[in-house]
């Protein structure tokens, strides 16, 4: 009898909980409809149609603060924290963003700026990979395919940004969402995992937010009504090595 | 190189016998064969498990490159996804990785098929989801009523089920 009378609870319970549940559609529905109405669904691929840009506004970004750094060792899993190539040189570890402090010889006056994949239009790294590992998804985002990657280290000498690194040891315990290991080259993902469940930001950016200096933006380059398109079209803004024609993603104002 | 195909060919044959335990058993009530530790969640897979045995590494394979090159998100063949029902999460208390105790290790390590997918992919979930928004028949029911857009809300709900605590 008392199993029965388990069960009846059990039934009773899931019931509940499906009701609850069937509400938190309807009353979550509104409150989901922004994001839903921005995320690409998970079977449709990403397009052209977009073209995800980071704008770095350098005199928002403060001297010494390293937030974004963190917030991306802390999103993907590298760096501080993680147990990443413990018997490496601290010069040969990973880094897929770091602080630069540029200063004016003639003025003296010193910018503070994260450097990291630009992710050009262009890559030099895609053109160099010998095996196609190095690749730019359609809606400009130039990541490693680490599965076919045999770690040859072209597209680090190719990079003109010095925004790869190549894991030298075993790793264990990698974030769930960002797969990295021995003997692969690595870089900004552009948080992609982040924009393709619709999030629209990428750690940095949160992090830069959340720190209060608001320096960067994320956002679909050829929306005419997203944010960074509109500072873009507002602003002067510079592209690292505009020279190279690369027609980077990342654009720095101030610089 | 020869000798390499035919074991190749001959491999899938031996994991279907080697594997044609009950489903869901937990361990080797025999003594023979792998020790494949118990589904932590969900019900039934994303296929019948003798189509999973002889195919997952075909989904798995075209899926990886679906996901990475195109940015389709879908949760069925996903790997994270298997480790989500497969494995306990971070904050459960389980037997090393390296001795055979993971659910894709053990098996593998049975069959001495060696994978890399660990080399760089977690080996466990980061957190318990409390169930699988493909196999739950709760979730089965929503995903029939609101046919056929709602994987993303769907996917959505899975992710945000911390939060709700609904059904398990």
């Amino acid at each position: 009898m008392s199993d029965s009378k388990h069960t009846d609870q059990a039934r009773r319970d899931f019931l509940n909980n499906s009701a609850k549940l069937a509400a938190g559609v309807t009353l979550a529905s509104g409150v989901m409809l922004y994001g839903v109405a921005h995320a690409r669904p998970a079977e449709q691929p990403a397009t052209s149609e977009v073209r995800w840009g980071m704008l770095v506004d350098t005199n928002k970004c403060a001297k010494g603060c390293d937030a974004c750094v963190t917030g991306c060792e802390n999103e993907n899993g590298w760096g501080q924290g993680s147990n990443d190539e413990q018997k490496s040189n601290a010069n040969q570890k990973a880094q897929w963003i770091r602080k630069v402090e540029l200063r004016n010889t003639a003025t003296g006056h010193v910018h503070s700026l994260p450097m990291m994949c630009q992710h050009c239009e262009t890559p030099p790294c895609v053109d160099v990979c010998p095996t196609g590992a190095s690749m730019k998804r359609a809606d400009g985002i130039v990541l490693v395919d680490k599965h076919i990657c045999i770690g040859c280290r072209y597209c680090m000498m190719a990079c003109p940004y010095k925004a790869r690194s190549f894991v030298h040891e075993a790793l264990e315990d990698q974030r769930a969402h960002a797969p990295r290991g021995k003997g692969t080259v690595e870089a900004c993902t552009f948080c992609v995992h982040k924009l393709d469940a619709g999030e629209g930001t990428t750690a940095c950016a949160e992090a830069c937010n959340t720190e209060g200096h608001k320096a960067i933006i994320v956002g679909d380059l050829k929306d005419p009504n997203s944010e960074i398109a509109q500072a873009v079209a507002e602003y002067a803004t510079t592209q690292v090595r505009a020279d190279l024609g690369l027609n980077t993603g990342m654009r720095y104002r101030g610089i | 190189m020869k000798r390499q195909f035919k074991l190749l060919s001959v491999l899938p044959a031996l994991l279907v016998l080697t594997l044609s335990a009950p489903a869901g058993a937990a361990g080797k009530e025999d003594g023979v064969g792998p020790n494949i530790p118990a589904p932590v969640k969900g019900e039934q897979c994303v296929e019948d498990t003798d189509v999973m045995r002889r195919n997952h590494m075909k989904y798995l394979k075209s899926h990886r490159d679906e996901t990475l090159r195109e940015g389709i998100r879908t949760k069925q063949y996903s790997l994270k996804e298997c480790l989500e029902c497969h494995v306990p999460p971070k904050d459960e208390a389980q037997a090393s990785q390296t001795e055979g105790e993971h659910f894709c290790k053990s098996c593998h390590q049975y069959a001495a098929v060696r994978v890399d997918c660990f080399e760089c992919h977690a080996t466990r979930p980061e957190k318990s989801a409390m169930f699988h928004p493909l196999v739950t028949p709760g979730m089965q029911t929503m995903k029939d009523v609101h046919q056929p857009d709602s994987t993303e809300l769907l996917n959505n709900f899975a992710e945000n089920q911390n939060n709700t605590g609904a059904i398990q």
